[in-house]
């Protein structure tokens, strides 16, 4: 069994400590797995002939780990990607593309383009859930916004119809709303899990990290 | 001759660090193909039978990505080391992705090899 000497036991916990902090948003149980299958490499690749682990070996494992900021951030976007990839939550979904916008243009219209198309699914079947409630206002209005100008719409029913708007659709934007909604949602979601998947497979130089 | 633009130079090296990083995952499966191993020994297998020169702390996030996504599957081992080791080894599902990858990259390659032909001749 390796002998560990005290700088080097106080330099593995330092950075062990430093990842953990950052490891926010996994469970704690695959945390704690994380943090030990790093502590059992670190011992078996800083020891010198199987006998000792000194401060110096420490040092050069640490550093070819990279940082902990660096080491957590790669555990963090491999972790959502993973979920969401055998996941179909929007709020998984999300969550990987708001990681993917912080680190590319296109990742952040990626992000854009999911949190319109899920606004805007959730807001027509909130119209047509509300319609029953507020039969006068709710629904999909035209707007007279200028002289051959207009504008559309979509009020869930609080507060009274603008002056001069004309209502489409009438009860049928219960089915109407319902129908779009759920597939605004379900085109989104597939949307959102091929720019998750096209992501993974891009993914590399984004992050400036050697192989 | 004329020496290469560091610019040129610079644009090469990110191709093959994405090169490299893209064949990593076949690469971890295909060394777990027959075995089980813990990370440090996947790191030494990639390094001794292949070209890849992996950065540690690329491997270990991207073997608990696998894991999550059910193609490997992993359980602690006590060692002599005095510490447990955390060994890892294929699901059926990792092997069936390891073979679906290693057609496509046979295919890739041997199309690829028919286009880069004439290069060789050109020396």
């Amino acid at each position: 069994m390796a002998r560990i000497d005290g700088d080097a036991q106080q330099k593995i916990d330092a950075y062990l400590s430093r990842l953990r902090a950052r490891l926010r948003g996994i469970n704690e149980q695959d945390v704690r797995e994380i943090v030990e299958e790093l502590r059992s490499h670190i011992l078996d690749k800083a020891s010198v002939g199987g006998e000792e682990v000194t401060a110096g070996g420490v040092g050069g494992t640490l550093a070819a780990l990279g940082s902990p900021e660096e080491l957590a951030s790669e555990y963090m976007t491999d972790n959502l990607l993973a979920r969401a990839e055998v996941s179909r939550s929007p709020v998984r979904i999300l969550a990987s593309l708001f990681r993917w916008a912080s680190l590319s243009i296109a990742g952040f219209f990626a992000f854009l383009a999911s949190i319109v198309g899920y606004l805007l699914g959730v807001s027509f079947i909130l119209c047509a859930v509300l319609k029953p409630v507020h039969p006068q206002t709710a629904g999909l209005w035209i707007l007279p916004a200028g002289s051959d100008d207009f504008l559309i719409s979509l009020r869930l029913g609080f507060g009274s119809a603008p002056p001069g708007a004309r209502e489409l659709f009438g009860w049928w934007i219960v089915p109407i709303g319902l129908v779009a909604g759920c597939g605004l949602m379900m085109l989104t979601t597939r949307f959102g899990l091929w720019c998750v998947r096209h992501y993974r497979r891009s993914r590399g130089l984004p992050l400036g990290q050697a192989v | 001759m004329k020496r290469a633009d560091p610019k040129d130079q610079d644009a090469a090296d990110k191709w093959e660090v994405q090169l490299r990083k893209g064949c990593l995952e076949l690469a971890i499966l295909a060394a777990l193909w027959n075995q089980k191993l813990y990370g440090l020994e996947i790191l030494r297998r990639l390094e001794s039978d292949s070209d890849l020169i992996v950065s540690e702390g690329t491997v270990y996030p991207l073997l608990s990505r696998l894991k999550a996504l059910e193609l490997v599957r992993s359980e602690w081992v006590e060692s002599d080391a005095g510490h447990p080791r955390k060994y890892y080894a294929l699901t059926p599902a990792g092997k069936q992705r390891a073979l679906d990858m290693s057609k496509t990259w046979a295919g890739f390659s041997s199309s690829m090899s028919k286009l880069l032909a004439p290069l060789g001749k050109g020396k």
